[in-house]
């Protein structure tokens, strides 16, 4: 599709209002922040922002909104931010989504950027799409990859669209800031540097207009998570419809508890409840980076498979020789999963055994 | 309390095709389903009019095949459903879709009654972007929270929900009117009734369209030229290189053994797995 005409101003909808393109510059990562500081996963967002400021050879600002946060920006400059504006204030204590999108909103008014990376945790996901449409532009959820066309500036937002057979190029060719998110996890961490802290400027703001809320926080209840998120494991034992019922997953925790991995599944295993949405993996669940992982009665849809990409090893287990995910695996092997399973807890005990012993492991 | 609730007419097929020139779906020949995420809201709206009185409409931007969708609504119980659908809002991205939905509920506060509240679904299953709800609760300026799993109103007339975060539950007071979104899987959606059925078909009213001759949106706001954002290009999803070895074992104990043996003679594997099997028995993660 050839690029959209360029409208001008007297040609867009009246309620956007005009935006010169070239006097925004900059690249933004917005901080989120809780009892347990900055989140990783906005720090995550340093990785696609330093990617794109590099191309665009501009730099990238870190904000941070709250009350005593201002303690938070060595961390962000240490983690790849060149310097951060902080707005401190009382007001801020509580995150409330119009009021601190309205926040965002007019430092984006003042400063300009380009480009503003929001992490796609869920409060990220209510968070930037109410920033963008204050702002009268465009937003991708979701991406999985960035690149800039150098001549417009343009960044294109990518993503799998329904389906996950292609990757869509989002583009904004005539409004600024562009705006994206990003799932938590899709993204590394960037490597921290200790000698980055206090080498760029911290920018004290003051937002003037503060909007009473309209909705408050009554009580919140922190809920530790007792198990370990699958994006973050080593090794990842997934299940599918063939597992043809609940039971068939208590195999695998059992076997997961053995080799140190933890169960996810396919949207078909969620689908019938025998396993929770935060353990999907795939386009429209968790991607995943083990080492490992071993899909057992999952047939390998395209969308499943885009969750695996970062996956080092895959191993199949499958019973039907014709399933698309043997040609999409390292190991696979042509068996029904219930003869497969206990035989591999009973070997992994054996290798355990013979490797607190000191014995050699012979298969 | 007047109820708003939005309804997206999505493929619910697995099948997916997709126009390699545009990157778009190919919609014609899928057939269609309610967006499953939006069950749970219609259910709630319904819960909190049974509680409270008053009424649900659901709102939908679609072309005309999503009639069926909203049918189905009103068999769930549903009071009332606006399609609103116009060749001018093709091709719209999220912006575009907001607008033209806000201002719809505009015009439901003007024309049938006040709107207290705007229910959606979590995310679609067709785009999933999650941005819809947000979106719309800028244009209109109202309180917004996503991830609600249930929601009961106070003495003195406000909203209280209860919402679900990764690591925390929460619980919030809005002023109405308001929008939520409600997570997906929260609430077990009611089956559609044949008395709701019968009740549609002697008054089909229930059921209304609304044209942009109705709604007079000026067309730069609407469809594809009120979207800042477009599809610039798709590209195929490079295929990970992988081994493919496939393997026919004799039995279960052989196909075992040639797993472990292939991830053991595996450089990366092999560290990986010793090292998990080396550390203490059990537990999670690495
Ligand atoms: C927009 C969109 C987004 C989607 N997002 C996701 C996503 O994020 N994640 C996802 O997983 N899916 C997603 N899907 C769904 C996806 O298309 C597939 O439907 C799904 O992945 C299939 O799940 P499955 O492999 O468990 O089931 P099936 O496709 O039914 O496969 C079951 C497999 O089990 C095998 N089997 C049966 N019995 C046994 C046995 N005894 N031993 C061994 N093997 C056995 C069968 O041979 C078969 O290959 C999405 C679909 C769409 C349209
Ligand atoms: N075209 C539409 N018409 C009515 N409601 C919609 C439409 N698109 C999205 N929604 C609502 O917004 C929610 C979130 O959708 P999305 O932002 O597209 O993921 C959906 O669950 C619906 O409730």
């Amino acid at each position: 599709m050839s690029q959209k005409p360029q409208g001008d101003c007297g040609d867009i909808c009246p309620e956007w209002g005009c935006r010169n393109k070239d006097e925004y510059r900059g690249v933004w990562v917005v901080g989120e922040v809780d009892e347990n500081g900055l989140s990783e996963a906005s720090l995550q967002m340093l990785t696609p922002a330093r990617k794109v400021a590099s191309k665009l050879g501009t730099k990238i600002t870190g904000v941070l909104i709250g009350h005593n946060v201002k303690g938070l920006a060595d961390q962000f400059m240490e983690y790849g931010a060149d310097d951060v504006i902080v707005v401190d204030d009382e007001r801020f204590k509580e995150y409330v989504p119009n009021v601190f999108g309205e926040a965002v909103v007019e430092l984006v008014k003042k400063y300009k950027p380009e480009m503003i990376f929001i992490a796609g945790t869920m409060r990220g996901r209510e968070l930037a799409p109410f920033i963008a449409n204050h702002l009268r532009s465009g937003i991708t959820a979701d991406c999985t990859d960035f690149d800039v066309d150098e001549k417009t500036r343009d960044v294109f937002q990518i993503r799998p669209p329904f389906g996950a057979v292609l990757l869509a190029y989002i583009r904004t060719p005539n409004r600024r800031p562009q705006l994206a998110t990003a799932r938590p996890n899709v993204f590394p961490l960037p490597p921290r540097d200790p000698s980055r802290a206090g080498k760029g400027e911290i920018i004290e703001e003051k937002v003037e207009h503060v909007p009473v809320p309209k909705s408050r926080l009554v009580s919140r209840k922190v809920v530790p998570r007792t198990e370990a998120p699958i994006e973050k494991a080593e090794i990842v034992v997934g299940g599918g419809k063939g597992l043809g019922s609940a039971e068939g997953f208590k195999m695998l925790e059992e076997l997961a508890k053995e080799i140190g991995a933890v169960v996810g599944g396919s949207r078909k295993a969620v689908d019938l409840g025998w396993i929770p949405h935060e353990r999907q993996i795939g386009q429209t669940g968790k991607s995943i980076k083990s080492v490992i992982y071993m899909a057992v009665g999952i047939s390998g849809a395209a969308q499943h498979m885009f969750g695996v990409r970062e996956a080092e090893v895959v191993v199949a287990i499958n019973n039907d020789p014709s399933a698309p995910i043997l040609s999409q695996a390292d190991y696979g092997v042509v068996a029904d999963y219930r003869e497969v399973i206990p035989n591999l807890i009973k070997l992994v005990r054996e290798i355990k055994d013979r490797l607190a012993k000191g014995e050699p492991i012979d298969l | 309390m007047r109820i708003v609730v939005g309804m997206k007419w999505v493929p619910g097929t697995q099948s997916v095709r997709i126009d390699p020139k545009t990157g778009t779906l190919i919609r014609e020949g899928v057939p269609s389903i309610v967006n499953p995420h939006d069950l749970p809201a219609v259910e709630l709206a319904l819960r909190l009019r049974d509680k409270y009185g008053g009424e649900v409409i659901a709102l939908s931007m679609s072309p005309p095949p999503a009639i069926k969708g909203l049918e189905y609504l009103i068999g769930m119980g549903v009071d009332r459903a606006i399609l609103l659908t116009d060749r001018v809002y093709a091709g719209a991205d999220t912006l575009a879709t907001s607008y033209a939905l806000a201002n719809a509920i505009r015009k439901i506060d003007a024309e049938i009654g006040k709107v207290d509240l705007a229910v959606f679904g979590q995310e679609t299953t067709d785009s999933s972007t999650a941005h819809i709800p947000a979106q719309t609760a800028s244009w209109l300026n109202w309180p917004y929270v996503y991830y609600v799993r249930d929601a009961w109103l106070t003495e003195d007339g406000k909203l209280r929900v209860e919402r679900i975060l990764e690591n925390a539950i929460e619980e919030w007071e809005l002023d109405m009117p308001a929008i939520i979104s409600i997570a997906m899987k929260s609430i077990k959606p009611r089956p559609v009734s044949l008395l709701n059925k019968i009740r549609f078909k002697t008054n089909p009213s229930t059921l209304i369209t609304w044209t942009n001759s109705y709604m007079n949106l000026d067309v730069r706001c609407v469809g594809l030229k009120g979207s800042p954002t477009f599809v610039a290009k798709t590209v195929d999803v490079p295929e990970v290189p992988r081994k493919k070895i496939v393997y026919k074992p004799k039995d279960g104990e052989d196909a075992a053994r040639w797993i472990l043996k292939s991830l053991l003679s595996d450089e990366k594997a092999s560290r990986a797995l010793l090292k998990a099997l080396r550390g203490s028995s059990g537990g999670e993660g690495s």
